[in-house]
């Protein structure tokens, strides 16, 4: 495998070649698919035929154990790259049909079939697992489950119409409202703004700099279910942030640190304090809601 | 090692996708150390290649929440002369079809340049059926002189419209999930087109190219790829290798006050050595390291943003490298990145949710607890185990556990996490 920069795959090059239908295979990506062949999920995806088809057209394409010199940290054990349910949702999902669809909750107990719309396979990086967001025409609600929790799932058909009248009100309810928050770098840690930057890349977000006052404010945009995940990336970090705008997330950090220290046996008098919360509490946005099954 | 460099534009992206576009114009060229002037020209070059109109949109994470990796249009930057990028697509087409000798693609160029354009000769057709070899685009077919040559597509040519729906699901998914990714990004690319020619338009859909959607990506995670290759190939022939190194501690890009020096002048920088031995990816932030053997048995630690200019130096003998190599797999056995300081046992108590809830703790502690055990368990709590080395890295992945962790040893770490917690406590207490 050579240098990913190769005037093949040029920008002029593919802009001229767009429009002829023309396209081109490099060895650099066949030998990628080719290391990729042997992960596991390779036979989860494709047919057995299929994945021989493709090792005879990459026989010449070697990359000589140059992974072995790539190792990854910190992750998370991989549980689940393919799932056998991703073939035949994305099946319904291209004929545009409905479904009929078990699920388990989380403590394992069967709900009984539902009917509903499948909308999107989503795969978490964070969980490394996959999520099907669907509509459920009974209860007429946006649904979020695990892949793992689907019992079974049958296409069922319906009409054109109705199926563009449905897909409609659950591309609606499916756009989950969005939550505004601001957080501080405390200044003493400027020195670590790229790894703190570095932790909030995979959210939607704006970095601000007060040139006067030397401080990186972070602004981020998340919707409800994201809030547990922004919450965990500001408890990872510690006390190097601070958020200054957004009363739930603070609460929630305030929350944390006094039952932290709880734990270690620091506890603060405040029954005054515990009945701002529950109004706070109330006042404020669900992390996650009813969207979880 | 490539002739054109694009360091500045990898440093160029990664700020703009770590700030979310939010710097002003000044703040961005100052942080960059270049003039407005050279930050303008930069932008107008990536708008280019990028083909958006507005750029700094691209690095809002739900931008279109789409599976498009927002920064792969670094790899299409490479330059070409005007006119190859004229007489190539037109080379490309006439070998689609039928096998072609290159007096024969000589005249279908000629035929279909434009007649002001300068015309190839036959050494010129050559030399591009060479490289288009050399990368594998084309084949020679077998016989002998003149040799025919033809567009070596058999990879999709050999599937059916059903298995290369198969395969480009497949694609997308490993390019996402796994690591190294961008040549699966090119090559999802060029099934999409693969994709468009065997789909019959009346059955098209676009929904055909956006199978999936993929959560909390570290977008900047496929810069660093550039020079992954580089390094992995040294690490396989042995070789020493030199570069010129930015660490991030003293790199003041991000402090608005020196000028960086990626963008200076030549500046007096040292040039680092090492013999490299690992390229380490940090799934907690999304970044690359490179790990490299250093005199008296130590063993240095390079953040691959920071490698500019890598030169391969002499090879080292098999027998020495195994050696450097074994000793650092067992110096990072219990690394919980790439940490080699003395190794520690960590315990802490973690607490379940609450009985009407799904324990997810306990599935976190065992998903991400990488070698940790663990070692106690009731119906309220579980005590998780580590041997690690030092715990600077381990810590932050405790604390993210909030107020369902205690740390239990060593007490150092125990008496710290108080100490953090209180302030993180006083941040808050008039706020709310």
């Amino acid at each position: 495998m050579t240098h990913p920069f190769e005037k093949i795959f040029s920008y002029q090059l593919s802009s001229r070649l767009e429009e002829t239908g023309v396209y081109t295979l490099t060895s650099q990506e066949r030998s990628w698919l080719k290391s990729m062949l042997d992960h596991p999920a390779a036979s989860e995806a494709l047919e057995e035929r299929t994945i021989a088809k493709l090792q005879e057209c990459t026989l010449d394409d070697e990359m000589p154990d140059l992974l072995d010199g790539l190792e990854e940290k910190a992750g998370n054990a991989e549980t689940q790259t393919v799932h056998p349910l991703l073939a035949p949702i994305r099946r319904i999902l291209r004929n545009r049909q409905g479904m009929t669809i078990q699920c388990m909750t989380k403590k394992g107990k069967l709900n009984p079939s539902q009917p509903g719309l499948p909308c999107k396979l989503e795969y978490s990086m964070v969980k490394r697992e996959w999520y099907l967001l669907w509509y459920n025409s009974a209860t007429r609600s946006p649904m979020n489950t695990r892949l793992c929790h689907i019992v079974s799932v049958e296409e069922a058909r319906m009409s054109r119409g109705r199926y563009e009248e449905m897909s409609a009100r659950a591309a609606g309810l499916l756009e989950a409202p969005r939550h505004e928050a601001s957080v501080e770098v405390i200044k003493m840690f400027n020195g670590e703004l790229t790894r703190i930057l570095h932790a909030f890349s995979c959210f939607d977000k704006r970095v601000e700099f007060d040139e006067s006052d030397q401080i990186y404010r972070i602004h981020l945009s998340f919707t409800g279910s994201e809030s547990q995940y922004v919450l965990t990336k500001l408890r990872f970090l510690g006390k190097r942030v601070r958020v200054i705008e957004g009363d739930y997330l603070k609460w929630r950090m305030r929350e944390t640190a006094r039952k932290a220290l709880a734990l270690y046996g620091i506890e603060k008098e405040s029954a005054q304090v515990d009945e701002t919360d529950r109004k706070t509490q109330a006042s404020l946005p669900a992390a996650g809601g009813n969207l979880t099954v | 090692m490539a002739k054109e460099s694009f360091d500045k534009e990898i440093q160029f992206l990664r700020l703009l996708a770590l700030s979310g576009g939010g710097y002003d114009r000044q703040q961005f060229a100052g942080r960059l150390g270049i003039s407005v002037h050279t930050f303008d020209k930069t932008v107008r070059r990536l708008r280019e290649i990028s083909g958006d109109a507005d750029f700094a949109d691209l690095f809002r994470y739900g931008y279109a929440d789409s599976a498009e990796p927002v920064l792969l249009f670094l790899y299409r930057a490479k330059s070409m002369k005007e006119s190859e990028s004229r007489r190539l697509p037109l080379l490309l087409t006439a070998l689609r079809g039928q096998p072609q000798t290159a007096a024969e693609l000589l005249d279908a160029c000629c035929e279909q340049l434009p007649v002001d354009a300068a015309m190839p000769d036959e050494k010129t057709i050559r030399s591009d059926l060479r490289y288009l070899e050399e990368i594998g685009v084309v084949r020679r077919e077998p016989g002998g002189r003149p040799y025919r040559y033809i567009l070596n597509n058999e990879l999709t040519d050999c599937l059916s419209p059903k298995e290369l729906i198969d395969l480009y699901e497949f694609v997308d998914i490993m390019a996402n999930t796994q690591i190294p990714s961008v040549q699966g990004y090119l090559l999802r690319d060029n099934l999409k087109k693969a994709l468009k020619s065997v789909v019959p338009a009346e059955e098209w859909d676009d929904g055909l190219l956006e199978p999936f959607s993929y959560k909390y990506h570290y977008d900047a995670r496929i810069l660093d790829e550039a020079h992954l290759y580089t390094l992995l190939r040294m690490i396989h022939l042995r070789r020493r290798i030199s570069f010129q190194y930015f660490s991030p501690k003293n790199r003041k890009s991000y402090a608005a006050k020196d000028t960086n020096p990626l963008f200076g002048r030549e500046t007096e920088v040292r040039r680092e050595s090492t013999l490299p031995l690992k390229v380490v990816y940090d799934h907690q932030y999304g970044r690359w390291y490179l790990i490299g053997a250093a005199s008296k048995g130590r063993v240095v630690k390079f953040r691959m943003e920071g490698m500019i200019e890598i030169e391969e130096e002499q090879e080292v003998p098999e027998a020495y490298f195994a050696l450097k190599k074994a000793n650092l797999d067992e110096r990072l056995r219990r690394s919980w990145l790439i940490d080699t300081g003395e190794p520690v046992t960590v315990r802490a108590r973690f607490y379940r949710p609450g009985r009407e809830q799904a324990d997810f703790i306990e599935e976190r502690v065992r998903m991400q607890g990488q070698w940790g055990q663990i070692v106690e368990a009731d119906e309220n709590s579980f005590v998780y185990e580590i041997e690690v080395n030092g715990v600077t890295e381990i810590r932050p992945w405790l604390r993210g556990f909030g107020s369902s962790c205690e740390v239990l040893e060593p007490a150092e770490l125990r008496q710290s996490f108080i100490d953090e917690w209180k302030e993180i406590e006083a941040y808050y207490d008039a706020s709310v």
